[in-house]
């Protein structure tokens, strides 16, 4: 066998599922379940994934799911853990599997307040970077440039995506990794790292390309999840304890061959995309200079 | 063991006995006494539980949420705009059929800000599923928690135990403090209807169609259906036990009763006085405080009142645009029988304002000097403004 | 609580919870496309005359599967060692890892395995078809004859080779010189053919009375006994001059020892570079002379290069004009040339310089400027064209009495051993096909086992083997997704300095070491074939790509069409259909 990746090769997710064909949140979902394995509680906010993962009486992942409301993953997770707790259960891991939506914006405080109360599980953010369950609205995470059914037109974002990864390290949350469904084992590592972390909270930001809402061919969803990491517009990195910084790969192309794929992005000009080359830049090196210090 | 103690202590006296597992709280006045005794006693380890200091109210419930669906006995404490926050969530926590129990006390909405008693708070949920039972006193409160459990638990509803800002929980009463052992006969450890279970994966409270829909909706209102017979078992239980019981609801003098007050929360305690004091100066008085206002209890009420002639119900909350709301509920109850009293509306005691004997007596009188009601409730004692 | 009590109070409970797994949805049915694993064909194994599986060698060897690497090539080509020395590799320069990095070291490699086999002294591995006893004359033991013995021995023919000189190998025994081919690895590939069951007659060159009388006992003749008349130069004083081919046939007899003056050798071709650089061997100090530019020259490019290295002077535009005694040394008149404008394609016209000339004195001159056929063949001329000739790309058909064969370089356009090699297939196919099926047949049948567009055919497609489902659509870069890829460097075997290998007639270049031939070999793209990276499974949304056995399908039940796993395969090796 000449395996291009080694990860583990059971899977606890079952075909026949809603998400649309070439959906990089259910490649994601693939990949974290496979590292986190059958002793899993999934907490799943409103969301694509609320649709994805099946309408009654159907279940399309093979661990249990809570589906809760849109703004609530992280007080879920804090009130499931306790909960297990108490029944003497340290071993089953609790996840919360939310939107771009359900955690930069209407899930924050959610989110923010376990962080800070350390509860013990794994916080995931699959981020297709807008609204894209209820047509593709924007979000704090929709990046500069981009257009969405709420920023048309002339009126494409403006402002920039936020950076959730450095507002929690900001916490000093024990745990807090990028990854991206183009580097499985980088991803599968840091899900195996995060299980191993008990006793706070730990928080993985996954780059999941939907191309129903930015408008690319369905094919190219890893390949555009991998060119994000190669031009640093979604750079691979860890943080722990919210102050060692490690980066997993360094990336060397330019943003245009990024930007150019994507029907999303098809208004912008050249100055356009030397700004948003620009700011990549600016932001790199800043990322940089964090595992100096 | 009679102790004196606050209302608030006895909710939290009562949680402890309770072995409830987790809680989830978010302070507001004056529900704080009970958060932070809670707080007190889970940090000398009185008691075995997982306290989780949330960032809001809205959280608090999410929180427990969370932790009931994985089968553990949970309880929340709040208030006032506390409980309008987590007010997506009540209408969630019924829908998922979790027995959840809730100490809430009464307070105004503002603004302006008020924080003194007012039953609008409570009384605007009434449409979210859960059982709502109204305390009179602190021993009330004590036992109703313990009750509100073993109810909840019965039927899988959540359920709110309401009590009144300031009156109730901050005034201290003597309060007979039963002992864990006779407690545990009471309130055995939950057993579980819903569980989350890594052996037996299922997913909760998903997606669904509109050809289920009206049954999972139906399949609540059975259960509030079942509750008045549940919670006359578990009456029965606790008064073997405990030698005290309340009812749905308490006709006081109402076998011949011409005029019935109805009155809850701590003035339906003001109202006893104010009968007594009636009746001997011979008027055919008789009061009927409601504890049970969720499920309605509409087969009692129309038992109770329809032999009257006149109703005057006195409602410590408004629904703006109608009228208060247990007049409306119980002109509702009535309005189908044959023969049925009049009812007379009365609003007072809003924001905390007194309700007094002799604010009661003018109800009474009011009551019996008119022929019929007015459509609108009457407010009492409303001063002029500029 | 009582038990009694409990179920008597059980209340009905209905909430949304679901258990039915998502499996009962077959969202196969909201696809347009469909992805489909579809091996394709390498850019090196359409370039490679013999049409080896050059793709599928590298990832066999890549794994260390030696033996089952060395049996691909085998199917296709029986003389790797061989050629893997010798040959002048296309594969390499149409290696697809050439615009990416380097390409791969293919020669290194397909000589490696055949030093293996050889050290391991495996026999022949295939399985022959049962014998048919049909008989076939073979005229010449060179790389053609012997290949056409190899392959048709496998279809189940009786072969017998008569070949005039003492021993087999034609030119490779006869004429390539040692440091490029040495005798034991020579001989022990052929050993291996005429072991599996041909029949070999030396000191027995074919007459004319033998083409007349004995050759009915055959079933067909296939002529493959090359171009061995040196061409005339046709210039004054010419017998002066030594054959060139004659010297390098002494050379590897054993017969000459020392040749220490100045040589002059005329001509351009592969013998012109194997005669310079034995005489640099021997001592000589050697010039080259060309009458056109070295770019022009046909010898393949790497020996020029090499030659050059070693000390070999070149001079170019120059023709002789005449040979004079002088003495012991000889004086040699030169004309010098000019290009005159280039014709439309083909090699440049060179013209004399006016009266430009040049006279060296040289200890000897040797002559290797062409060689052509014996006359006794009398092969078919290149316009005649008649029912009874059949031409292919590598052979000439004609049949009259008996079918007869001309192969290798008598037919050949590029006259190289792999060319000798891919005559020697063609001519077996044809014959296996003319036998079965009829002359009519023939072009059709071979175009079947077209590797690519050809005209390179393979052994196994023609046998009905796993090949044959390949499409012949040939992978280029564009179609690698080299993110899978980190550039290397191509890893260069040990060789000898150029100063240490002209002191003998030792291997200049060293066989690859284990480890460096895995490693090499990994760096193949393995472009169109799949290699069980396990990609398409590893990333399909839908878990609709089943592995079994080390095989894969695509579960179309929920297969949604989106094409990740095409995308995604690193080499090429799937294709998306339209429903």
């Amino acid at each position: 066998m000449m395996r291009q990746f080694n990860i583990p090769d059971a899977d606890y997710m079952s075909p026949g599922h809603l998400a649309c064909a070439g959906c990089g949140a259910a490649i994601a979902m693939k990949f974290a379940l496979k590292a986190l394995g059958r002793q899993t509680v999934v907490i799943i906010p409103a969301g694509c994934w609320a649709i994805i993962a099946g309408t009654y009486p159907y279940i399309t992942l093979k661990v249990p799911i809570l589906h809760t409301a849109f703004e609530t993953s992280g007080a879920t997770a804090s009130g499931v853990r306790a909960a297990l707790d108490m029944k003497g259960d340290r071993d089953t891991t609790v996840m919360a599997w939310a939107g771009d939506g359900g955690t930069f914006d209407i899930g924050f405080q959610s989110l923010s307040g376990a962080v800070e109360r350390n509860d013990d599980f794994i916080y995931v953010c699959y981020d297709n970077e807008a609204y894209m369950n209820t047509g593709v609205q924007r979000s704090s995470a929709t990046p500069y440039g981009t257009r969405t059914t709420t920023t048309p037109g002339k009126g494409w974002k403006k402002t920039r995506k936020k950076n959730i990864v450095e507002i929690l390290a900001a916490h000093r949350i024990p745990y807090a990794a990028t990854a991206s469904i183009a580097f499985p084992e980088d991803m599968v590592k840091k899900f195996q790292r995060a299980k191993e972390i008990k006793g706070g909270t730990r928080f993985i930001h996954i780059f999941a390309t939907c191309p129903t809402g930015w408008r690319t061919p369905t094919e190219t969803s890893v390949k555009i999840a991998r060119l994000a990491v190669q031009t640093n517009m979604f750079p691979l990195y860890e943080v722990e304890d919210g102050l060692k910084y490690t980066i997993n790969c360094k990336g060397d192309r330019p943003v245009a061959e990024y930007l150019k794929l994507q029907g999303r992005f098809k208004h912008l000009t050249d100055n356009d995309i030397k700004n948003i080359q620009e700011t990549a830049d600016k932001d790199w090196n800043i990322l940089l200079g964090k595992t100096r210090g | 063991m009679k102790q004196v103690m606050e209302g608030s202590h006895a909710v939290s006296e009562a949680v402890r006995l309770a072995r409830v597992q987790v809680i989830s709280a978010y302070p507001i006045t004056p529900q704080t006494h009970i958060v932070e005794s809670l707080s007190e006693f889970y940090a000398e380890g009185s008691m075995d539980a997982r306290f989780l200091c949330v960032e809001s109210e809205h959280s608090a419930l999410a929180a427990l949420i969370g932790a009931s669906s994985c089968g553990v006995r949970t309880f929340t404490a709040t208030s006032s705009h506390g409980l309008a926050l987590m007010h997506e969530l009540l209408h969630w926590t019924a829908a998922a059929r979790l027995p959840i129990v809730m100490a809430e006390v009464n307070r105004a909405l503002g603004p302006g800000w008020n924080i003194w008693t007012d039953q609008t708070d409570s009384l605007s949920q009434r449409d979210t599923g859960w059982i709502q039972l109204y305390c009179e006193d602190g021993q009330e409160v004590l036992d109703t928690i313990f009750q509100a459990f073993r109810l909840a638990e019965m039927v899988n509803l959540p359920a709110m135990v309401v009590m009144d800002a300031f009156y109730l929980s901050h005034t201290y009463e003597p309060v007979d403090v039963p002992d864990q052992k006779r407690v545990d006969r009471f309130l055995p450890p939950i057993e579980p209807r819903i569980e989350l279970d890594v052996e037996n994966p299922c997913a909760l409270s998903q997606l669904s169609p509109p050809t289920m829909f009206m049954e999972l909706r139906h399949n609540i209102q059975i259960a509030m259906e079942h509750v008045p017979r549940c919670f006359k078992l578990v009456e029965d239980e606790f008064a073997a036990l405990f030698n005290r019981r309340y009812g749905q609801m308490e006709p006081v003098h109402c076998d011949d009763a011409e005029i019935i007050m109805v009155v809850t929360g701590t003035a339906a305690s003001t109202c006893r006085e104010v009968i007594s004091d009636l009746r001997s100066g011979g008027e055919k008085v008789g009061l009927l405080k409601i504890k049970m206002f969720r499920p309605f209890p509409k087969e009692l009420i129309r038992k109770f009142l329809a032999p009257a002639q006149k109703v005057a119900v006195v409602d410590r909350n408004f629904s703006f645009g109608t009228s208060g709301i247990f007049a409306q509920e119980i002109k509702a109850s009535l309005c189908n029988l044959d023969a049925h009293p009049f009812v007379f509306s009365y609003i007072a005691g809003l924001g905390g304002r007194d309700v007094t004997v002799d604010l009661l007596k003018e109800i009474y009188w009011k009551t019996k000097e008119n022929l019929t009601p007015t459509d609108e409730s009457i407010w009492m004692g409303l001063r002029e403004i500029d | 609580m009582p038990k009694q009590q409990k179920s008597f109070m059980e209340v009905p409970l209905f909430i949304p919870r679901s258990k039915v797994s998502t499996e009962i949805n077959k969202t196969g049915s909201w696809r347009f496309v469909s992805p489909m694993f579809e091996e394709k064909t390498a850019p090196c194994s359409a370039a490679c005359p013999a049409g080896e599986d050059i793709g599928r060698i590298e990832m066999l060897t890549a794994q260390g599967l030696f033996k089952r690497a060395w049996e691909a090539i085998l199917m296709e080509n029986p003389f790797p060692s061989v050629c893997g020395r010798i040959c002048f590799h296309p594969c390499e320069n149409f290696c697809n890892r050439k615009e990416f990095d380097e390409s791969i070291a293919l020669h290194s490699l397909e000589r490696f395995l055949g030093d293996i086999a050889i050290a391991e002294g495996l026999n022949q591995p295939l399985k022959n078809l049962p014998a048919n006893g049909k008989k076939i004359a073979i005229a010449g033991a060179g790389p053609a004859g012997l290949s056409a013995a190899f392959f048709l021995t496998r279809l189940g023919y009786s072969c017998t080779i008569f070949e005039e000189k003492s021993e087999p190998g034609g030119i490779l025994r006869w004429g390539i010189p040692s440091y490029r081919l040495p005798d034991d690895i020579l001989k022990s590939e052929i050993k291996r053919i005429l072991d599996s069951g041909v029949e070999i007659r030396c000191n027995t060159p074919v007459t004319k009375s033998f083409m007349e009388k004995e050759i009915g006992y055959y079933d067909a003749f296939f002529i493959g006994s090359g171009h061995s008349i040196s061409i005339k130069m046709d210039v004054y004083g010419e017998d002066a001059a030594s054959d060139g081919l004659k010297f390098l046939y002494n050379i590897r007899k054993g017969e000459i020892t020392s040749i220490n003056c100045t040589a002059a050798v005329i001509g351009g071709g592969n013998t012109a570079i194997d005669v310079s650089r034995s005489l640099i061997r021997l001592g000589a100090n050697v010039i080259l002379m060309y009458r056109r530019r070295r770019q022009d020259m046909p010898a393949f490019a790497n020996e020029v290069e090499m030659a050059l290295k070693e000390g070999v002077q070149l001079m170019e535009l120059v023709s002789p004009i005449g040979l004079e005694k002088d003495g012991k040394n000889l004086l040699l008149t030169l004309q010098k040339m000019k290009i005159a404008d280039t014709l439309s394609g083909g090699r440049p016209q060179v013209v004399p310089d006016s009266t430009k000339t040049e006279t060296l004195r040289v200890g000897k001159i040797f002559a290797a400027v062409g060689a052509g056929p014996d006359k006794l063949w009398q092969i078919p001329c290149e316009d005649k064209d008649d029912n009874k000739i059949l031409r292919l790309s590598h052979c000439i058909i004609s049949i009259e009495k008996y079918p007869k064969i001309f192969a290798g370089d008598l037919t050949n356009h590029t006259k190289s051993a792999v060319d000798a090699i891919a005559s020697g297939k063609q001519a077996a196919m044809a014959l296996d096909i003319l036998f079965n099926e009829g002359r009519d047949s023939i072009k059709e049948r071979l175009s079947s086992c077209k590797v690519g567009d050809g005209p390179a055919l393979s052994m196994e497609i023609y046998m009905n083997g796993k090949r044959k489902s390949r499409n012949s659509r040939i992978v280029y870069l564009k179609d690698i997704n080299t993110d899978y890829f980190m550039p290397a460097l191509r890893i260069i075997p040990l060789s000898l300095s150029p100063e240490l290998c002209i002191k003998s007639f030792s291997q200049v270049e060293q066989t690859l070491t284990t480890d460096s031939a895995m490693k090499e070999a990994s760096r193949c793209f393995n472009c169109g074939l799949c290699n069980n990276c396990d990609n398409c499974r590893l990333f399909c949304p839908e878990m609709a790509v089943i592995s079994e056995d080390n095989n894969r399908r695509i579960n179309f039940d929920y297969c949604k069409g989106c094409g990740i796993c095409v995308v995604e395969c690193p080499r090429s090796a799937m294709a998306l259909k339209e429903e």
